[in-house]
Formats: structure tokens, sequence, C-alpha cells
């Protein structure tokens, strides 16, 4: 599959910003079946300075200084990308979870690949007992690993009402939770959270999805703005799990970033020296380049 | 007055009837020593396990037995009270006022033989630990070989993964740590806990030597303790080799005003000569730290931090973070400044390295651990949980990776547990092993404590420092004692009453150099122009002064109130008098309503804190102004503004009749200027005094047209102009001046315009240029600055002006060129200090 993108994010100030710093993570990721073509990303007003980095878990990372005095400022990433995943295994295969918890524990090595980063509790994920005790019922024992999650997954997908009204970028886990609503944020990092309170390791991961779904087949949500799912370390590999729309990783799916938690890996974080308030702006287009339609305005 | 409280405050010499107990020094030693036994099973300072006194203890017993009973009560209560005095104070979280860290213990005395055994094994644990984390955040082989485990570092918060492959600026991770150390039940001293995160406790240290030198001189000096002094030295030394520049500047980077050990920070910072900076006080810019000083930005070299290193870069660690500097991550990666400890180093802090720890040093240091830790094992591990389970119910838990709390306040997992805990610990035993340490309990060992009559064993824990050197790790000769006011032996018990006592390290031979406190001469440079004056501290001082003034001025409307009030007179023209005082005091925010008795009134203006401008208010945000400045304030001034809360507030029975309010208000007075004259006596010209001052000219000026608008105008009764000199405080120069009484024109000529009064607008106004013109200037151009404009502008008026011929409008817009002249120095001088230009996060939704 080949993907033209675009994602465009917009501030506006009341009063002027004398000075800002920010981190992107904007780029979409190379390997595990993409091919990134190209990727642009236009700044105003112009940055000062812009060093590009690779981050402890491997994503691209800008940082940013706009000196300028400003009221809006604006990014707008460009990216072209193939996507051709290998077909998802069958989760009734792979070790049991009790064996995955084990592997952890005496994993040799701090990589960053390594799947014991991903395995305790993160800024934005807390291990709360609640969550620990709804995972149990996917998880029998002596049951597969892949086998629980994507049951896990389900029961998400199933129990959890999408409701973009209902959380905001930083409700806390037991919130979201509690109320059985959310977005793909809450979605994947209560599906992370309740992994983690079993040992297993589950990793957050930013991307996009295609807008708009082949023909005779419904719309995802999500698909409007940045997304967010869980990659679940199995024993033998990693499985990209979307608890928001209840399936596998699989070719609609373009990873950004992936980390412990949104934290790891927001697209656009920073600080600015100003005060007043802020209006945030974001727009996503994902089209497949076979059939094209009219971007974002 | 100062010397006259001091004394005042001594407690009274014990009664008469306690003269037989008087005895000679051989009684007393034996008195002292009777009956003293160590705890069952547990080492003692004191005494040897067959119950004989240590050699080191007998001396120093035999020194302090010249000392009667009662003279060792009144130098240990005096020591405590310096202590008090100086601000050596704690706030323990959560508690919004600070309460006085407790000396009065007897020293901690260490043989220099043994002293040698404990410094050596510091200072090992010190490098073995810059080793782990030398490879933890760089190639990882020790995770990679098996040598420690993995999964628990990575699950560990202080497992900063921004740093991981940034080789240190100065080549180091660690350049200060410290070991929670006590005895084990064979005698041997081991380590309880490390501390690598940001190290507290030395300037307690430094602090409790100054005391206990001073409370004890005779037996200080007869013992050849270890000086501490050249320690500090060497630390300094330390950090400023991390440098690129010859000269660098060195900041303390600290966790501010309300953390629990600030003033501890402010203490070391004076000490050393460091800068005590707030994360807002840094700029990140052009690959470059600064400090924002009213000399503009100031390169940093070197921070020696003092929070926890997630905190310090809101953008790529901590983002819920208001005490770092967004982009310090970055600066500590291109090596523009150099950091003590780096961040991240509190990971080797956590229980899950205690069980690795002696292997690792066979491996990267060659040679046997010299200190051990607690017997420890780390339940993630399979065999080490076997090992575990089977002495379930003997051993005490704790989180492994909890490295903030350490072994003392894990009670929930500890000893003791209850079937409800014990259920808790054992699912997590099984979820998630890997989250906890199990550890052998620990049982304290004990030191003597004098009760007043005799000794007692009580638990304590002894803090040992250590810093990174051009020359190795150098260890302390002395540190911070915590002894505990109980005989609980359980460290969970430490968090109750504790007392600090000093450490003493007795020189192996008495011929050991006796180091002057003071360093070589060759060392400290004559330097006249003072150090740097960082724009929130310039802020901070500054309205330290306008809210004293603020706090006078309010006082005196209050009095002039009462007074008219208490005259016989019910002429209409007094009225009108006490009713522009009435409606000044509810326009300034003192009193909620001009109307009510003088006394409720003056009671709301005085001491109600609910109204924002009452004097009390103002007292309080200057105290919260000085509280920030702690080590910019001496002891005396710190005092002055405790004793003028405690003035300005009501009495708790609730009766203030006029006469208490009067009396109130006239010790507030000679408190404001106490004040005004230490601040005149103690601070630097150039530095601190400056602003200070300036505040108050400012408020003094703004003021004296404002009164001189309202009672001073052209139908100004006897009354008014009579309440305006009151308001002033000029009646007495004036009546020395004119003999007939007063009129309008001297009147305001007195508080206006006349250049030798030094509470007319005239007098303030030339203050404000006298100071302005120390200060230095940011313009290359050589054109003055634009407060010095302002305040030129401003004088040359007043001086061309006439009091017979003066419109009141020009009072009132002198009033509003006095306003622009507050507003532009701030704009110049701390134009971070208000909330204008702090940094805000970007929000961003998914």
């Amino acid at each position: 599959m080949l993907y033209r993108l675009r994602h465009l994010t917009a501030y506006a100030y009341r009063n002027p910003v004398g000075f800002a710093r920010c981190t992107l993570r904007l780029a979409p990721a190379a390997g595990d079946g993409q091919v990134p073509l190209s990727h642009e990303v236009v700044v105003e007003p112009a940055p000062q300075t812009a060093t590009e980095r690779t981050d402890f878990f491997g994503n691209r990372t800008v940082s940013l200084t706009v000196e300028t005095p400003h009221r809006a400022f604006s990014i707008d990433a460009r990216s072209r990308i193939r996507v051709e995943r290998p077909p998802l295994p069958d989760p009734a295969t792979g070790p049991a979870w009790e064996e995955v918890r084990a592997q952890v524990l005496t994993w040799p090595g701090l990589g960053p690949d390594a799947p014991l980063h991903f395995a305790a509790p993160s800024r934005r994920v807390p291990l709360l007992p609640e969550i620990t005790d709804y995972a149990r019922a996917s998880f029998p024992p002596g049951g597969g690993a892949h086998a629980g999650a994507f049951d896990l997954m389900r029961r998400i997908q199933a129990d959890f009402a999408f409701d973009s009204e209902a959380t905001e970028v930083g409700t806390p886990l037991a919130e979201s939770f509690a109320g059985r609503r959310g977005v793909c944020q809450d979605f994947s990092h209560i599906m992370i959270a309740a992994l983690r309170g079993l040992g297993l390791p589950a990793a957050y991961v930013s991307g996009y999805l295609r807008t708009l779904p082949p023909p005779g087949q419904p719309r995802l949500e999500g698909a409007d703005a940045s997304h967010a799912w869980v990659s679940v370390w199995c024993g033998e590999g990693w499985i990209g799990l979307d608890p928001t729309n209840g399936i596998g990783v699989q070719n609609d799916h373009i990873v950004v970033a992936r980390g412990r938690d949104y934290a790891d890996v927001a697209p656009v974080a920073g600080i600015i020296a100003g005060s007043g308030a802020q209006s945030l702006t974001v727009a996503v287009d994902v089209v497949p380049e076979e059939e094209e339609v009219g971007g974002p305005g | 007055m100062s010397e006259a409280l001091a004394e005042a405050d001594i407690p009274a010499p014990p009664p008469r009837e306690d003269r037989p107990r008087e005895d000679g020094p051989e009684e007393r030693l034996a008195r002292w020593t009777a009956g003293y036994a160590a705890l069952p099973g547990l080492p003692d300072e004191l005494v040897t396990p067959d119950g004989r006194l240590r050699p080191a203890w007998d001396r120093f017993l035999r020194h302090l037995a010249d000392l009667t009973d009662g003279e060792i009560a009144a130098r240990l209560a005096a020591a405590g009270r310096h202590i008090h005095e100086t601000g050596i104070a704690y706030r323990a979280y959560g508690e919004a006022t600070e309460r006085d860290w407790p000396i009065g213990a007897l020293p901690l005395l260490i043989e220099g033989a043994e002293w040698q055994v404990i410094a050596a094994g510091v200072a090992q644990r010190a490098e073995l630990l810059e080793a782990v984390l030398t490879d933890l955040y760089g190639d990882g082989a020790l995770a990679r070989a098996g040598l420690l485990p993995a999964a628990a570092a990575a699950g560990d918060p202080e497992f900063l993964r921004p740093l991981v492959g940034v080789s240190p600026p100065g080549g180091r991770h660690l350049h200060f740590y410290a070991a929670d150390l006590a005895r084990g039940p064979d005698g041997a001293w081991r380590v309880l806990a490390d501390r690598t995160q940001a190290p507290s406790g030395a300037g307690h240290a430094l602090e409790n030597r100054l005391v206990m030198a001073r409370a004890l001189p005779e037996v200080y000096g007869a013992l050849d303790v270890e000086r501490v002094a050249s320690f500090f030295q060497a630390f300094r030394d330390g950090l400023a080799a991390a440098a690129t520049r010859a000269e660098p500047r060195i900041g303390l980077m600290t966790s501010g005003p309300y953390s629990d050990t600030y003033v501890e920070q402010a203490v070391l910072a004076r000490y050393l000569g460091f800068s005590l900076v707030e994360g807002d006080d840094l700029l990140v810019r052009d690959g470059m730290v600064s400090i924002r000083t009213v000399a503009g930005l100031k390169r940093v070299d070197v921070l020696w931090r003092r929070i926890d290193g997630d905190f310090v870069d809101p953008l790529e660690l901590n983002a819920a973070s208001r005490l770092g500097a967004p982009g310090l991550v970055e600066a500590l990666r291109s090596g523009a400044v150099a950091m003590g400890n780096m961040p991240g180093t509190g990971l080797v802090e956590s229980g899950w390295l205690a069980a690795s720890l002696p292997a690792l040093c066979e491996r990267l240091l060659g040679e046997p651990l010299r200190l051990p830790g607690l017997p420890t094992w780390w339940c993630g591990d399979p065999a080490q949980r076997d090992a575990v389970m089977q002495r379930f119910d003997a051993l005490a838990f704790r989180p492994a990776a909890a490295p903030a709390q350490g072994a003392f306040t894990s009670r929930a997992f500890g000893e003791g547990r209850d079937a409800a805990e014990t259920a808790r610990l054992r699912a997590v035993l099984r979820d998630r092993p890997g989250d906890l340490v199990a550890h052998e309990p620990v049982r304290l060992s004990t030191a003597p404590v004098w009760d007043g009559t005799r000794l007692v064993p009580r638990p304590f824990v002894l803090r040992v420092f250590a810093a990174a050197t051009p020359e190795g790790w150098q260890v302390m000769p002395g540190g911070f004692c915590r002894i505990s006011e109980t005989p609980d032996v359980r460290p969970v018990a430490m968090g109750a009453g504790v007392r600090a006592a000093d450490v003493w390290v007795l020189s192996p031979d008495s011929t050991a150099a006796q180091a002057s406190l003071l360093p070589p001469s060759d060392r400290v440079a004559v330097r006249r122009v003072p150090g740097l004056l960082p724009s929130r501290a310039a802020d901070n001082l500054f309205w330290l002064g306008r809210h004293l003034e603020r706090a006078e001025a309010v006082i005196r409307l209050t009095t002039c109130l009462l007074d008219g009030a208490g005259s016989v007179s019910m002429a209409a023209e007094d009225l009108a008098t006490s009713a522009r005082l009435r409606a000044l005091l509810h326009l300034w925010g003192a009193a909620p309503s001009p109307k009510g008795g003088a006394a409720e009134l003056a009671h709301h203006a005085l001491s109600d804190g609910s109204q924002w401008g009452s004097a009390l208010s103002h007292a309080l945000s200057a105290r919260r102004n000085a509280a920030a400045l702690r080590e910019r304030l001496s002891g005396e001034a710190w005092r002055a503004l405790s004793a003028l809360r405690e003035v300005l507030e009501a009495p708790a029975d609730g009766t203030d009749s006029e006469a208490a309010l009067l009396d109130r208000a006239e010790r507030a007075l000679s408190l404001t200027a106490a004040l005004a004259g230490l601040a005149q006596e103690n601070m630097n010209r150039a530095g601190g005094f400056a602003f200070v001052d300036m505040g108050r000219r400012v408020e003094r000026a703004v003021n004296a047209c404002r009164f001189a608008l309202d009672f001073g105008g052209a139908g100004a009764s006897t009354d008014d102009l009579g309440v305006l000199l009151d308001l002033v405080d000029s009646r007495i120069s004036y009546g020395a001046r004119y003999i007939l009484g007063v009129a309008l024109a001297p009147v305001r000529d007195m508080v206006l315009l006349d250049p030798f009064n030094p509470r007319s607008l005239a007098f303030q106004v030339a203050c404000l240029g006298e100071r302005l013109a120390v200060l230095p200037s940011l313009r290359q151009d050589g054109v003055a600055e634009l407060p010095v404009r302002l305040v030129a502008g401003l004088s040359g008026e007043i001086a061309a002006a006439e009091a017979a011929t003066l419109p009141l409008d020009t009072v009132a817009a002198w009033e509003m060129r006095l306003w622009e002249i507050a507003e532009a120095i701030g704009a110049r001088y701390f134009p971070g200090g208000s909330d204008a230009a702090r940094p805000e996060p970007l929000t961003t939704l998914a």
C-alpha cells in the first residue's frame, strides 16, 4: 500500500510568544513492513535552530527553537510511505503468557528493542488493581499470550464507548477506565496497563489510519486525527493490536513512533515562553496514492 | 536590642535545690554512666560488648565532666537557640511552616582508625556506583552479562532514557555521594542506604559543627577533632574541574523555598559561594546555559543539582515539572553545562541493585566490597525468590525501585504486616515479583544521648558524605547523625522524633594538621564586585521593601486614626480628618468598610489576614519574599520579620482594646525601623540593598504624594496637617524648625519638596537615583537606561517646584510617574520575575 500523509498542527495564541522550544515526532518509522519514500516538515515561523536525533526507542525526533515573536505557530508534515506487512500470525500460536512474563524478568540486556522496557508502570500508565483484575479473564492459567492479548483487545472494544468528548489529553487512566469511555489514547493506555499489571510487556504506538476505508467497508474510528494503538510482546515478537477498532495492525496502520506511553511519543511536545490562552487545530489526512481524494483545506 | 532579647531567652539556671547533685568531675562521670547498658544484642557506641567504656568516649566524658550538669544544659540550649535563630529549620513534607532542626545531642565520636575503615568503604562505594552508572547509561554490558537485573533497571523510574548515551560533561555522573550507616549485629559498620540522587544534610553537618565547636570549645579543643572545612573546598574544586572555563560560575539548582531542605541549600550556597538558582532563573539558548541576573544573562558552567533528576527539564523529562529549565538535557548532551550529579543518578539508590553489588565490585574494581549493605534479595530472580519464599515471614519487603523512600517508610511490606498486607504482598509476588526486594529486618545500633542527668542509649543513623575531586573521592571527616528520641530501634521509628548530632572524627595522631577554617589566602582572590544577583532574587528584594513600606504606612494610618478617636474634641473638622483616614484604609484594602468603631477598623487594618491590604497581610507577603531569599538575609533580619508577624497577629483571646492596638502598632513600627536599619547596615550596596531600598523608596514616595493629596489640599484643617506630619513621621522635625504651628505651605514643603527631610518625596526620589546609579547598565552606547531617565526627570521637576504655588494636579501626576518608575525598574531588572514569561506547555491531542 502506498500512502500520502499530511499532518498539520496549528497553534494560535492570544498574546505574542517570544520563544518556543519543541520536539516533533512526526516522521513515519522505517522497518517492520514500512518503507518511507519522502518526509518534509514546514514550520512557521521558521525556527532558529533545528536538531535531528533518534531517541532511546529509535524514533526520529526534530528539536526546534523559535525566537521570532509570533501569535501563530504551525507545523505541516508531509510524507509518502509504502506499507507491506506480512500476514498476521494466528493468535492461537505462541508461548503461554506465564512463560512470557518469566522470560522478561530474566531478559539479558537493556537495548532499546528489549521488551523489558515496556513491562513496568510509566508516566501515563500507572498500574491499577482494578485494571489488572479486568485483564485476568483473558489470561487463564496456561493460556497463550497472543490469544490473551487478542481477547483483551476485543473486550476493550466491546466494553468501552468511543467518545471524543469524554476525555482529553491529560485525563488520568483511572478516570477513563471507570467511565468506560474515551478515545484511542485512553483505550491504548488501558490495554497497556492491563497487560503490564500481569507482567506482560506492551508498548504504545502512535501513527495514522487510512482516512477512507476500501469500498464496502466501514470507516474506522480515529482516522481523522493521529491514531494510537498497542504493540504487545508475545514471547516471539511484537504484535500490533488496535483496541479502538478491535483489529490487528496490518496495512491500514502507519507507525510513526513507539514508546512506553503517550508521553514518550507525543507528535508535538514543547514549551513556550508566554501566557494567555492558546488554541490548537490538528488536521490529518491519510490517502492511498492509487485512489486520490481531496486533501484537507 | 537584639542582645537584650537574646539574653532573656536563656533558660533559667537549675534551681538551687539541685545543688547537692552538683558533684565533682569524677562523681559526675560515674553518675552519668551508672546503669548505662547497651540494648540486648545491639552494638553501642559508648560501651563495648563486655561493658567497658570505649576509649574515645572515656576521653570525651572526662573533659565534659569538668562542666556541671547545669552548664552543659545551658550550652546545649544555646546551641539549639543558635540553630533556631540562624534559621536552620526544616519543613516536614506537607507542612506550611518550618520547624527547628532539633540539636542538643552530644556529638557522635569515631576513632581515627575506625574512621579510616568507614572512609575507605564509602569512597569505594562511590567509585563503584559511578562505574555502574557509566555502564547503565553507556554500553549496558553489565546487564547483558547478567551481572545486574536488567528488568529491574528498565522498570526503575529513575532510569532516565534521554540520558542514555550522553557522556557526562566533566567525565563523571556522580560528584556528591552520601551513605547512611549503622552498625550490624556483629558491630561492623554497614550501609543502610546509598544516596546518589541529590544527597541532603551536608549543610546541617556544617552548621552542627559550627554550633558544637562553639558550645563545647574546651572539649572540642582538647580532642583533636578532624576539621571539615577542607572537604567543602575539595568538593568545590571537584565541581569546578568539570567546567571548561578557568574561572567557572557554579549554580546550586534548588528545589525552591517550599522544599524541606531549602534552608540547608541556602546555607551551602552561601558557604560555597554558589549562586542559588531556580529553574526559572536559567535560560538555555544558543548552546549556552545562563542565569538571568540584573546585569543581564550570565553564563553558568556547572550546576549542583538539588532537585530530582526527572525534574530538571520539562521538555525531555517530566513535562509536569515546574522546577526545571527546558533544554537542559540538550545542554548536557552538547556539553554546554556540567551537572553534579547528572540526572538519572538516583537509579543506583534502588534496592534491586543491592543484591548485585558484591559481585559488581569484584568485576568492576577487582576487589571485595569493603562496606556491606543489608542482606537483600531481588524477587524477580527465580532463585532469589525461592530463597525469599522459604523465609517469607522472617523478612521485610520494600519496592525494588523506590529510591526516594528507601528503607524508612515501607511500613506496609515491612515487619508486623497484618493479614491484608500479607495478601497484597503475595499478590505482587505472584503477578509482578520484580517490583519487590526482600531484606533482613533492620535493628539500628545505639549511641549515648545525655538526658540532663545521665546517658541513655538511643538508635541512630550516620550519614557520611563523599565528594569527587581531581584527586579522587574524598570523604568528609565528620557527617550528619540523626539520633532517635525513643529507644525504638526499628528504622521506621526514625521518622518521628529525631535530633541532629555533630560527628567528631578523632585524629589518629594528635599532631594532625589543625587546618584553619579559613581557606589559604592564595585561593581566594579579593573581589569587591558582589556576586550575581539573579533577577528573581532582585524581584523578591524589591517586593520585600515594598511590602514592608506598605505595612508601615497602614500602621501609621491606623495609629493616626486611634489617636484621633482618643482625643476629646468632636469638632466637625476632626470628624472630616477621621473620615479621610477611614476612607484611605478602606481604599487600600486594609478594612472591609470605612465605617465602624475606630478600634474595630484598627483591628482589621493591623491584624486581619483576610484583608489583602492589612499590615499583617503585607508583613506575611514580605516574609514570603524573604523566605525565597534566605541565603541573602541575616539571622537578625529573619528574626525581626518573624517578630513583626507575631506582633501584628491579634491576641489569641480576641481582646483588642484601643490601648492594646496602639501598643502593638508602636511595637510593629519599631520592628519595621529595625528592619530598615539592618538593610542599611548589613546589605551590599551594589547588590541586595539597592533593590530592598528602591522598593521602600518607591512606596514611601507614592505614599508622600497620596497623603499630601488627601490631607494637604487647599482647605486642609490644622488636624489634617497634623495627621499629614504624623503619617510621614515628621512632626518632630517640623516642630524643631517652625515655632508658629502648622501652616499649609511649610507642611507641604516638608512632606514633598524638602531634600533634607529623610521622609520627603524629594529625598525618596534622590535615593532612587543614587541606588540606580550603582546598578549595572545593559546598554553599550552609554545612554542612561529608562528607570534612570524617569527618576532624573521627576527629580528635576521636584527641585524646580515651590510649595506655595504647587498645584495638587502636579502632585497627582508625580504619583503616576512613580508607578511608572516602579514598572520600569521591574521591566529592566526582572522581566522574568513575574509570571509574564513563564514557560507554558504546548498541549496537543492525539
